[in-house]
């Protein structure tokens, strides 16, 4: 079949432009051999990242229609697929047209060339986290580092990033907070949480939890998980450093950790939430943080002004109920451990490298 | 057949955005479609239950779909976040009905102990704009269109729970979604179409990220207005206080005029129908969508 290809080339420092290649290929052909062909065939100044051909080593993440996936792992019939799902449910569609796919590099990294990107702060993001176990723990050579299948199957799913940069490419909180590490960087600090072997919990917990570089400056949009082509679910790994996180801090701790602890208070207090006194507990800290009180205050004297204030608050009707059920939740699970949704993979996928 | 929904309101829509409450009222009315109020539901969480326990989501939002059971109607929600929240929920408690029975028993286990009724995985998990596009029609939309929106430019602001939160939607692409854009055109209004339309709005940074919070909401404005449009046209309450109700603070912090008028979903679509913005609370933005209202005569 026919199929054109539209590719964003750029170089360095110099504004993008799309360039049109057509290809008679088989619905069967992945989107990095198109990529091949057309270098080999057309155009040999057509730059992008490519090796094992295989979704093992990560190196061909890039835009396709729209969203960051591996070249290799997506094919030409189920792009076209997908197109043609969005456009027939479009009004406007020209029909005779080619069918046509568009390549673009990856966002959040500058362009090198083409669908090259520099992944430098990427890197330097992972290596923030301090991806690699500690050795505190370890009593070389009295013994050797013991790990129970168990404990080594809680790891599996954080193991299988490739480290591709779909996640980190498509991050939304990354783009404007350019000191948040990043999906990829805290899916592996929530591996080194897991890890049975390393000694370094309390202070990795710490430095997670500092600021808007961690876990709290993700904004759960969501593209990380919707994005990973290894499931690796970077969103699930950030929430669940967040629980460890919530489960040892107060809410004096920050304006982040407050926010989470005030809601499920209020909605024991109103089955929904009163969102007046969400305000006031959270940034002004229960009238305690004046300078956060009187930043609200704009914002309430605005919707004061529209009507839009809310000047009552009706709770649930079954807010007993409500309060009881969570309170149950909680008892249940301070005395049994977290109750886990999913069962822990049990077979690990080997990964190469 | 009248269409029947067991309708969940969520918070927003009973506090900050009443004209949503408001105008989903009047919309449906008008269409026929009969809602049965979840008097006794409760907040989904918005996201954040989770990140205290899974369990505890769980277990609140299987009480909320149980509800809805009760009563053997889907379940029906004008907020992307609590439908991302709430369909999500009943994804994985459907999926551990068949793959993990002793997590659903956990959870009606809980529900049991308080008196609530069990999680049976029989009701769905519908917004609004699924309710329209997939129950209703397009089609019996176009057909009760009495002031059609001509010439009037939408940008639509999904909201990343309706798109990304589960694995399957029952239209959208999560990456270039068209349901909205296509109930602009059977109301009459032109689509515009911009980056921002199914990114995050800024709203969970918010109350401790503020600037970067803002710098979010303000890009997405900024290309909104570039794109021509005359308003952005929201299915979700959060993004609208953070798109509305703080769009002068973001214009403060951005230094860029903005001045964008943002609709809810309903909204929009009771003006085709012949509805007066009072009935909206139109008046009740923070932004005013008086241009809105002069662009079509009203």
């Amino acid at each position: 079949m026919q199929v054109r290809f539209k590719i964003f080339r750029q170089t360095e420092g110099s504004p993008p432009r799309l360039q049109t290649y057509d290809l008679d290929v088989e619905p069967g052909t992945t989107i990095l051999d198109c990529l091949n062909r057309i270098k080999w065939e057309q155009d040999g100044t057509l730059a992008f990242r490519k090796n094992c051909r295989n979704t093992i080593c990560g190196s061909c993440s890039m835009r396709i229609n729209g969203r960051s996936a591996l070249a290799c792992k997506e094919n030409v019939g189920s792009e076209l697929a997908r197109l043609q799902r969005l456009h027939s449910s479009a009004a406007a569609q020209t029909t005779d047209a080619l069918p046509t796919i568009t390549i673009a590099p990856m966002g959040n990294m500058p362009v090198i060339k083409d669908l090259v990107v520099d992944m430098a702060s990427f890197w330097e993001h992972l290596e923030a986290v301090d991806p690699y176990v500690s050795t505190g723990a370890r009593q070389v050579p009295e013994r050797e580092f013991l790990q129970s299948p168990e404990e080594r199957d809680r790891l599996n799913q954080t193991g299988n990033c490739i480290l591709c940069g779909a996640c980190y490419s498509e991050c939304n909180a990354r783009e404007v907070n350019p000191d948040f590490v990043g999906p990829h960087a805290l899916a592996k600090a929530y591996r080194m949480v897991a890890d049975s072997r390393d000694a370094t919990t309390t202070e990795r917990l710490e430095k997670y939890g500092e600021g808007t570089q961690g876990v709290w400056g993700c904004t759960r949009c969501y593209y990380c998980n919707s994005v990973c082509p290894m499931e690796v679910a970077p969103l699930d790994q950030i929430t669940k450093i967040k629980q460890e996180l919530l489960e040892r801090q107060d809410d004096q701790q920050s304006r982040a950790v407050r926010h989470r602890k005030v809601l499920v208070e209020l909605v024991k207090e109103g089955g929904w939430i009163d969102e007046r006194k969400f305000g006031l507990r959270v940034v002004s800290n229960h009238l305690r943080d004046l300078r956060g009180l009187v930043s609200l205050g704009p914002l309430g004297l605005r919707m004061l002004a529209k009507g839009k204030f809310p000047l009552s608050f009706e709770p649930s009707e079954a807010v007993e109920e409500v309060r009881s059920l969570i309170e149950a939740v909680q008892q249940l699970e301070a005395e049994a451990g977290r109750i886990e949704a999913t069962k822990v993979q049990e077979s690990p996928v080997p990964v190469g490298g | 057949m009248t269409l029947k929904y067991a309708y969940f309101p969520g918070c927003v829509a009973q506090g900050a955005c009443r004209e949503l409450y408001m105008s989903t009222g009047a919309l449906t009315s008008a269409l026929g479609i009969e809602l049965v109020e979840l008097k006794k539901g409760s907040c989904c969480g918005s996201g954040t239950f989770k990140e205290d326990s899974q369990f505890l989501e769980d277990s609140v939002n299987a009480r909320n779909i149980a509800l809805a059971e009760e009563l053997n109607l889907p379940l029906l929600t004008h907020c992307s976040t609590c439908q991302g929240v709430i369909g999500h929920v009943d994804e994985r408690l459907k999926e551990a009905k068949e793959n993990n029975p002793d997590y659903l028993a956990q959870v009606n286990g809980i529900l049991q102990q308080e008196g609530c009724s069990p999680y049976r995985g029989t009701s769905e998990v519908k917004h609004l704009l699924w309710a329209l596009v997939g129950d209703y029609g397009l089609e019996a939309l176009r057909e009760k269109v009495t002031r059609p929106l001509s010439g009037l430019k939408c940008a639509a602001f999904y909201g990343c729970y309706l798109l990304r939160t589960q694995e399957h939607l029952p239209f959208d692409d999560p990456y270039n979604p068209q349901s909205i854009e296509n109930v602009f055109q059977a109301v009459g209004a032109t689509p515009v179409y911009y980056r921002g339309r199914t990114q995050c709005c800024g709203w969970p940074l918010s109350s401790y990220a503020t600037e970067q919070s803002f710098q979010l909401a303000g890009g997405h404005l900024e290309e909104a207005i570039a794109a021509g449009a005359d308003c952005l046209v929201t299915p979700c309450p959060l993004c609208h206080l953070q798109l509305d109700s703080r769009q002068p603070e973001v214009a403060n912090m951005t230094g860029k005029k903005l001045g964008l008028p943002v609709l809810h979903l309903p909204q929009l679509v009771a003006l085709a129908l012949g509805i007066a913005p009072k009935e909206l609370g139109l008046e009740k933005h923070i932004v005013s969508t008086k241009p809105v209202l002069a662009k079509l005569g009203l």
